[in-house]
């Protein structure tokens, strides 16, 4: 038997936990921002660039890919190589996801601000970058499978299980929901509409939260806490059921994101039932991290490693209790669109995948340095002001969200709504958004302490870049004349495995989306439905580069109290031209699915430039901008030709000059009516193109004496 | 309680459950049954695995391969003091 002695790659754990670190600040900077527009909303200094509805995109996407993303690849460079007992595959793949990966970052920090969105919660990137995107992923991918195909350690342990369920079911959600046609090198439409825009995306979306934010840490899981807690995991049997269960189900719940929607029912059903069941292999998980520190608790009450990770393991049971208790349909009447599914996501994602990064980057400092913590009292106030933080976040938003649910749905004796003002539900709610902006501020606060503690823990020791190890040499399975890795990556068990989960992810999105695109039954045509005008396009991408779908739902679902605040609820067939689906998670605002002919231009108008002129106390940013800024007429050929190749109807040779005489007709017919409001406005400003998307939404079906009911 | 009762309540729970479960029709059923059996398979599959291979597995992350000299594998994370 022959012993190797190779080396671990630690300058790449270090550059990606610098990353995390870097970024983690940045992303929750951004979200602290967010959190003060909620009741300050001149926080964005009248700057375009960082309203509302532009940051919380780069909130989400900085906190999910950017901090959590680079601290879930610190992680597996770090224990694929100890577990594989291999350095990684390729240092120049190593390297090029790490660039790369910041690369993306930058460039998604520098578009989201401008407006350049496809409006995809957690897809929001445009195409350019989600090729690149996809190009590192692979790299990833090549990476990881090459270290496993030389490995030394002959069984892949759970957490590689973990990682390699992470790398497949990205790249194939990725793929799938990022299909969308250019318009140009900053603007595209996604390929699908409407409700199955809606399903792709939500399936997408809760495997973005599944696969990104769950199953790559929960592999970091199974590593790091039993190495921070030096014990074996409690049941590696328990492990192993927890990752096929996880795997198997998870990609069916996605649909519980669109309860009540106009997605037909049978796909609701199976998103809840679904996500019920979750809860079996969640809790499991859970269980196994916490059981495995039975015995070493009283090291749990000393050790600011093991803290971090109990509440992180915690945070996990909570929120995968939570979730599924959200996607019950009687529950989920109540909560969604509420900011209570804003607390659900900020346990998961402060308490889960931040904690966990933080117990990792104890971990990880003092042994790349070959030291110990600088100081492990900073560690501790770091955990608690860290925990009082998610305590002030969490709690005023659950109350919120209870409150905005419960006075949504109020009647008075009478039978009318009791408080038939949106805006009242908002401002009753707005010392709970200010608790929120604490909560944040002691949060990050707590991140700057780990900050300087790691800081001074790296001075304090010597960086080891690579750490020299010893382990058997495995035989290669093709013989004395085989290429030894290849052989072992064709026979062992990694493709085995990998094509098994790529089977059990497969099976529930199959199940669901294809017949979402085949039987015709389900998005039922409305015929007096018809694509937008050019003008009311160029309205729609305007509405789509503010972000207003961060605030404004477009979706009326069928209960009594949302028709008697919002009129008729939403059909399938409305939405059939709706590249992308504008539906929107969350009500800051109204919902806007039949704004069209509520008010009159003048009021839009008015109300657009200030808000708070039309609607006293309203949180919604001024968008001056919009009164002088020229609409992008030269951008209208190329888009509607976009449009067209996705599957709207417009006339042949529509684009070139019958659609700029429309454009023109229609923005003048609106400055004539401002006029009557005695405002006077130049028709080609971006804030006409959007009061006309304004008045259409929704008076489809009025046009219409006899529409097909949608069921 | 008669068990006849007892019975007939249990009937009406799961079949609120069922109803209020949507419209459960031959795709959830078959969607479920389909994980049902699945999970089974894993269960029994899990349950069937040797204790060495188990010990193995769960061993596996504590050992680094990393030489004595360097190893970091039980330098403790911080300077704590364990109390007495």
């Amino acid at each position: 038997m022959n012993v190797d002695t190779f080396k671990y790659d630690n300058r790449i754990v270090r550059a990606f936990a610098v990353a995390t670190v870097v970024w983690g600040i940045v992303g929750m900077l951004a979200g602290l921002l967010a959190a003060v527009q909620l009741f300050f909303p001149e926080a964005n200094l009248n700057f375009q660039f960082i309203t509302f509805g532009r940051i919380r995109p780069l909130h989400t996407n900085a906190v999910i890919f950017a901090f959590i993303g680079n601290g879930m690849f610190m992680g597996i460079y770090y224990s694929l190589q100890r577990l594989c007992k291999a350095r990684m595959y390729s240092d120049f793949l190593s390297r090029f996801n790490f660039w790369g990966w910041q690369l993306i970052i930058v460039s998604a920090a520098l578009t989201l601000p401008l407006g350049l969105t496809t409006s995809k919660e957690y897809a929001e990137l445009e195409w350019p970058i989600d090729i690149a995107i996809a190009v590192v992923w692979v790299a990833f991918s090549i990476n990881l499978f090459g270290t496993i195909a030389k490995r030394r350690e002959k069984h892949m342990y759970v957490a590689i299980w973990f990682f390699i369920a992470t790398a497949i079911t990205i790249a194939v959600l990725h793929i799938v929901n990022s299909m969308e046609m250019p318009a140009g090198w900053f603007k595209s439409y996604s390929m699908y509409a409407g409700v199955q825009d809606a399903l792709v995306q939500w399936w997408y979306g809760h495997n973005a939260v599944a696969f990104f934010l769950t199953t790559p840490y929960l592999g970091l899981m199974y590593y790091f806490l039993p190495k921070a807690a030096n014990r074996p995991v409690f049941s590696y049997r328990l492990s192993i059921i927890h990752f096929w269960a996880l795997v198997f189900l998870y990609i069916w719940a996605g649909p519980h994101h669109l309860l009540y929607s106009a997605l037909p029912d049978w796909a609701q059903s199976l998103g809840m039932v679904f996500s019920l069941m979750l809860i079996a292999p969640s809790w499991g998980g859970m269980l196994n991290g916490l059981l495995t520190l039975r015995g070493a608790w009283d090291r749990v009450r000393q050790d600011p490693v093991l803290k971090f990770m109990v509440v992180a393991v915690t945070a996990y049971g909570m929120s995968t209790l939570e979730g599924p208790l959200l996607s019950i349909k009687t529950v989920n009447a109540l909560s969604h669109y509420t900011d209570w599914t804003v607390a659900h996501v900020h346990v998961g994602a402060m308490g889960w995948n931040g904690f966990l990064t933080f117990s990792m980057l104890y971990y990880l400092f003092p042994r790349l340095y070959q030291t110990v913590l600088w100081s492990a009292k900073l560690a501790n106030y770091h955990f608690w002001i860290g925990l009082l933080g998610m305590m002030f976040y969490c709690i005023p938003i659950y109350v919120a969200g209870l409150t905005e649910g419960l006075m949504w749905k109020q009647f008075n004796p009478e039978g009318f709504l009791q408080y038939p003002n949106f805006l009242e539900t908002i401002l009753q709610v707005l010392p709970m958004f200010k608790l929120r902006a604490v909560g944040g501020t002691l949060y990050l606060a707590g991140v700057i302490l780990m900050v300087y503690n790691l800081y001074r823990t790296a001075r304090a020791g010597n960086f080891e870049p690579d750490t020299e190890a010893q382990a058997a040499s495995l035989e290669p399975v093709g013989g004395a004349h085989g290429k030894p890795g290849w052989h072992r990556l064709l026979e062992g068990r990694p493709l085995f495995f990998t094509v098994l989960t790529v089977v059990a992810i497969l099976i529930g999105g199959i199940v669901e989306i294809i017949p979402m695109f085949l039987i015709k039954q389900n998005v039922p045509t409305l015929s007096s439905v018809k694509p937008y005008t050019p003008l009311e396009v160029l309205g729609r991408d305007v509405y789509i580069r503010e972000g207003c779908v961060g605030c404004h739902s477009q979706m009326i679902r069928p209960f009594r109290s949302e028709t008697e605040r919002y009129g008729e609820y939403s059909k399938a067939g409305e939405f059939v031209y709706d590249h992308p689906f504008l539906w929107g998670s969350e009500r800051k605002g109204p919902d806007l699915a039949r704004e069209g002919g509520k008010y009159p231009d003048a009021w839009h108008y008015t109300h657009l430039d200030d808000p708070r002129a039309t609607s006293p106390g309203s949180i919604m940013p001024r968008y001056g901008w919009l009164l002088t800024q020229k609409m992008d007429v030269e951008a209208l050929p190329a888009r509607l030709t976009a449009l067209g190749k996705v599957g709207v109807p417009y006339p042949a040779d529509f684009e070139n000059g019958p659609a700029q005489k429309d454009l023109r007709a229609q923005a003048e017919i609106i400055a004539v009516n401002l006029k009557r409001g005695s405002i006077t406005a130049e028709p080609d400003r971006e804030i006409i193109a959007l009061i006309a998307y304004l008045q259409r939404l929704g008076t489809d079906i009025k046009s219409a004496p006899a529409a097909a009911d949608a069921k | 309680m008669p068990n006849k009762l007892r019975e007939k309540m249990l009937f009406n729970l799961a079949h609120s459950l069922l109803r209020e479960a949507g419209s459960v029709n031959g795709y959830g059923l078959f969607s479920f049954l389909l994980f049902f059996s699945f999970f089974i398979g894993v269960v029994v599959w899990a349950f069937r695995l040797k204790k060495n291979y188990l010990n193995h597995m769960g061993e596996l992350p504590l050992d680094s391969g990393e030489r004595p000299i360097h190893s970091t594998d039980s330098l403790p994370s911080t300077n704590y003091e364990p109390r007495p």
